[in-house]
């Protein structure tokens, strides 16, 4: 693996370390958002509990990684399978409830993973998990959402993503035309889990330190936004979501103490304006943006003329 | 011990049922989760605060001044971040209201500073003790208080002619239009109502834990939600037992099983309701028309 | 969607460019013209300036920036200029691993003081290190966090010292022997609560250990576990506010016993707060705003002056380690490495918490000083 790290290197080396960073972490939360997307977005489940899933991920990984000393790939595996084991636990219960009444157990199991953690020996509970080795770096990340993106994407060209949008929107009748929504459910939360463990592995290899606080409802919520703001049932929007609710807090850095009430305001103005997200449902991202800047070349030629 | 607990878990359980009521009563008409109402609880509680100590505004009447304040900010937020997402996606909205709530938090911040404000106490501080439990003065007025709040909302909603035009709105919008009802004016009283009773709570908390702080809404928030889903979410009984049955839980939770996981076992109650009863416990089902 | 409605989103879309424009373009137009005037040494602080724990953050960045305008003006560091760059972490361990990047890639800060919270300095510290970019903590009090790191140091407390200093004080001057302790779910609270309970152990009895989480109101479930088990003290492992509140439920609940704590109740707001229910606290403390030394009450007075309060722990912490950045940087130089020797090589360094050395682990040795809460005001004991 020695070549990821001299790609990665060669490429801190020409944009620098804290973009580096910070394309890292769009990468991360891209794979949170898309994955969280297709629980929400193409199977209609209402999930606040997401983090609790990267939590998973993020301290089995960890943990193979620093007891059992496994390679990063596997270790990212481990942690990946623990957390999609409890998405199909948490998957189960919850077929019975809908709506928001879902949305509140997730946000439940959620707490309660991280007040389990804080009070774990294994976890290192309060104190924290540190030492964890450095392995994470842009070509890992870069595979990984190629990985997430790509299985994704084919979930949902498939029979099983038209099964999970016709799940969300009528289970009555995706059940009465022979469609298995109690199995398609799970299955969604499976591996909606699984790409949100990877995600918390990656997190934990690159900041080398692990600590429940992070994993609060508040980061679900913020996982939530990303995917409404993206648009919902759509990969693409996903990415632009995550990739806006990154950058953003970072270039408002310089207005201080405004910051977050900025960021306030633009969730709500955002929301206002294109309440079905930046992109569409049906909207791709290349076209997307090649219409609006054809738009504005012909709003341009039109007042020029 | 166990009396004392319960007791505990009363007054703690009373505090959340009235925050509960807040969201319980914006979800039953107009279904979205008020994200902000934690920051309009904070905001009662400072402007309780600020009417005592700044104004010397006697305690009485800064209570329900206070109140008076949060229904004109709850309104404000209603018709700036929710009304204009009315006919768009419940997320959409969800997400509008959580911007409000991280809007209004760190204008706090930024006004008020981070520092931790303290409420003067109105009454003299006096312990009544009986064979198995003591409580405050300032226990017993908190508790008649929210109780009496409560009747008064039940009363409100099941006598008035506001309260009738309130159910007709929750049980269908189109429908109650038609009678006569204007939506927007009953939306309108409902968040007024419903923040208001939140400052409410805000202020006695304020009072009863000495401390008004900016970040003083976040979990009190997030417990009253859990307490109105808890009761069954647009019920207004609901949300007082859930919130009394959190409070309860949580206390008994800490005594006797461990404090360490004291809001883990308030949860698991949550999540166990709702797998028995999916619409929390006095929930209507939901029928689903085919 | 309507005509009117994209032109809308396309002006909003518009708008967010440019500010991010504006705003990439504004740090740029601060830096700094290096030249004639001389030196510029950038100090960066990081810490949560918003969210629960913003109060603190906040008492940290105001007390590094009372040391840099002081050093500022004194002209102590003759042509060399001081700049204070703050960044916020919301009080979130990967929010502080950008700060900390941000501060040292984009800033090109020379030396941090941060960070605040103990997880946000595991986060950055191997960040810093790669870096090659001294950092100094004023409050990060989790065990052995600065061991392997040669760039970070830390001025404050440690909490086994004092947890175990006010047991043995506990026992042997206060003749207390059954002890509760009431300690808060984090790092601190828990580093606190397991010497202490070690020191009393050995040399009485702990009878009741209790847990609760930062931010918490109702205290009263583990406080009538507490009286239940008969304690003569309770040992209150955690931060003013909610210190305060147990202190003062305890006393509603007709517990009343001694209390002892640490330097987390070393606040003003504690006594605001408690009232006539932490009357008689023991509290171990780096720091007495009460202390005639012309050092301490010239800090007192410009921070009130500046701010309109009293500093606490926080500020009187942060405030030392800017002076001992300050200080390595007169005494070895301003770059990077001049100043990381300079910290290290701290020795009895005369601060306004107290007298301070650095080991060589990056830990600070500090005096710990015994305070009891008289009449509304904290006294010196010992």
């Amino acid at each position: 693996m020695a070549v990821f790290d001299s790609i990665h290197l060669f490429l801190q080396e020409l944009i620098g370390a804290y973009y580096m960073q910070l394309i890292i972490l769009v990468g991360i939360n891209t794979i949170m958002a898309t994955s969280l997307n297709l629980i929400i977005g193409y199977t209609g489940q209402l999930s606040i509990g997401h983090a609790a899933f990267m939590s998973l991920g993020a301290y089995c990984s960890a943990l193979v990684t620093l007891h059992l000393g496994f390679p990063f790939l596997l270790s990212l595996l481990c942690g990946a399978l623990f957390a999609a084991i409890f998405g199909v636990i948490i998957g189960i219960p919850t077929l019975k409830l809908k709506g928001d009444y879902l949305a509140i157990a997730t946000l439940g199991f959620g707490e309660i993973v991280r007040i389990v953690c804080l009070n774990l020996e294994i976890t290192g509970g309060a104190m924290g998990l540190r030492g964890i080795p450095k392995k994470t770096n842009f070509v890992w990340v870069l595979l990984a959402v190629l990985f997430t993106v790509f299985i994704l994407n084919r979930i949902i060209k498939s029979r099983i993503g038209r099964a999970l949008v016709a799940i969300r929107e009528d289970e009555t009748a995706a059940d009465s035309m022979g469609i298995n929504s109690t199995y398609y459910k799970i299955l969604c939360f499976g591996v909606g889990a699984f790409f949100a463990g990877l995600g918390g592995g990656l997190l934990a290899h690159y900041i080398r330190f692990l600590h429940p606080k992070t994993f609060d409802f508040m980061k679900s919520i913020e996982q939530l936004c990303m995917v409404v703001l993206g648009g919902l049932g759509n990969i693409w929007g996903s990415f632009v979501g995550a990739t806006i609710l990154t950058v953003a807090p970072e270039m408002l850095r310089s207005v201080a103490d405004l910051r977050l009430l900025i960021y306030g305001l633009v969730l709500i103005l955002m929301m206002r304006l294109r309440p079905q997200g930046i992109l569409g449902e049906q909207t791709r991202l290349a076209p997307f943006f090649s219409q609006k800047i054809r738009n504005l070349l012909q709003k341009r030629t039109r007042t020029n003329t | 011990m166990f009396i004392q607990q319960l007791v505990n878990g009363l007054i703690l359980g009373s505090t959340y049922a009235l925050i509960a009521l807040g969201y319980t009563m914006v979800y039953g008409i107009i279904e979205l989760i008020n994200f902000a109402h934690g920051e309009i609880y904070m905001f009662g509680a400072f402007a309780g605060l600020l009417l005592v100590t700044v104004l010397k505004v006697p305690f009485f009447l800064a209570f329900f001044l206070a109140m008076a304040l949060a229904a004109l900010l709850g309104m404000t937020v209603e018709f700036l971040a929710y009304r204009p997402l009315r006919h768009s996606t419940r997320l959409a909205a969800l997400i509008s209201a959580i911007g409000a709530s991280i809007f209004l938090q760190n204008l706090a911040l930024l006004i008020m500073g981070a520092q931790p404000y303290t409420f003067p106490s109105p009454v003299e501080a006096k312990v009544y003790q009986t064979p198995f439990f003591t409580i405050s003065r300032l226990e017993i007025i908190i508790l008649i208080f929210s109780f009496l709040l409560m009747i008064a909302l039940t009363l409100f909603i099941q006598r008035t002619k506001i309260g009738k035009a309130m159910r007709a709105v929750a049980q269908d919008k189109d429908t109650a239009s038609l009678m006569g009802i204007n939506i927007n004016q009953i939306i309108t009283v409902t968040f007024a109502i419903g923040s208001a009773l939140g400052a409410a709570s805000g202020v006695m908390v304020g009072i009863y834990f000495r401390t008004v702080t900016f970040s003083m809404g976040l979990m009190p928030g997030l417990k009253g939600f859990v307490a109105a889903v808890l009761g069954g979410i647009g019920n207004i009984p609901g949300a007082m037992m859930g919130g009394i049955l959190l409070g309860i839980t949580e206390t008994i939770g800490a005594a006797y099983i461990s404090s360490q996981y004291r809001d883990a076992v308030a949860f698991a109650l949550l999540i166990m309701v709702l797998l028995l009863k999916p619409t929390g416990l006095l929930g209507r089902p939901v029928q689903e028309k085919v | 969607m309507t005509k009117r409605n994209k032109k809308m989103f396309m002006l909003v879309g518009v708008f967010m460019c440019l500010a991010m424009l504006l705003a990439i373009a504004g740090c740029d137009s601060k830096k700094p013209a290096n030249g004639e005037e001389g030196t510029v040494v950038k100090i960066g602080t990081v810490g949560p300036l918003t969210g629960g724990a913003a109060n603190y953050g906040i008492n940290v960045q105001r007390g590094v920036e009372i040391a840099v305008e002081e050093a500022n003006a004194s002209g102590e560091l003759g042509d060399i200029t001081l700049e204070l760059i703050s960044e916020d972490t919301g009080g979130d361990w990967s929010a502080a691993a950008n700060a900390f990047t941000k501060l040292i890639e984009i800033d090109g800060v020379d030396v941090i003081v941060g960070a605040v919270l103990s997880s946000e300095t595991q986060a950055g510290g191997p960040i810093a290190m790669e870096a090659k970019i001294p950092t100094i903590s004023p409050s990060s009090t989790a065990k052995d966090l600065t061991k392997g790191n040669p760039y970070l140091f830390r001025n404050c407390l440690s909490d086994e010292v004092q947890a175990a200093q006010l047991a043995e004080y506990a026992v042997k001057e206060l003749g207390l022997k059954k002890f509760a302790i009431f300690y808060t779910n984090n790092d601190y609270g828990v580093s606190l609560k397991d010497a202490f309970e070690a020191k009393a152990r050995e040399l009485a009895e702990v009878v009741a250990v209790e847990v609760f989480m930062d931010g918490d109101e109702s205290f009263k479930p583990q406080l009538t576990k507490i009286k239940e088990s008969n304690p003569d003290s309770l040992y209150i492992a955690g931060y003013y506010t909610e210190a305060a509140k147990i202190a003062q439920q305890a006393k509603e609940m007709g517990l009343n016993v001694q209390l002892l704590g640490a330097d987390g109740l070393c606040n003003v707001a504690y006594i605001d707060i408690g009232g006539e229910a932490v009357e008689g606290t023991y509290a171990t403390s780096g720091f007495y705003p009460d202390d005639p030394t012309p050092a301490v009450q010239n800090f007192v007075t410009a921070y009130k002056n500046k701010y309109g309060e009293e500093p606490d722990m926080f500020a009187a912490q942060a405030y030392d380690a800017a002076w001992i950045v300050i200080n390595a940087i007169k005494s070895k130089g301003p770059n990077p490495e001049q100043i990381r020797e300079g910290i290290a090589a701290t020795k009895d360094f005369p601060g306004i918490t107290g007298k301070t050395s650095i080991d060589e682990e990056g830990d600070t040795i500090k005096d710990v000083i015994i305070l009891k809460v008289e009449g509304g005001k904290f006294t010196r004991v010992r």
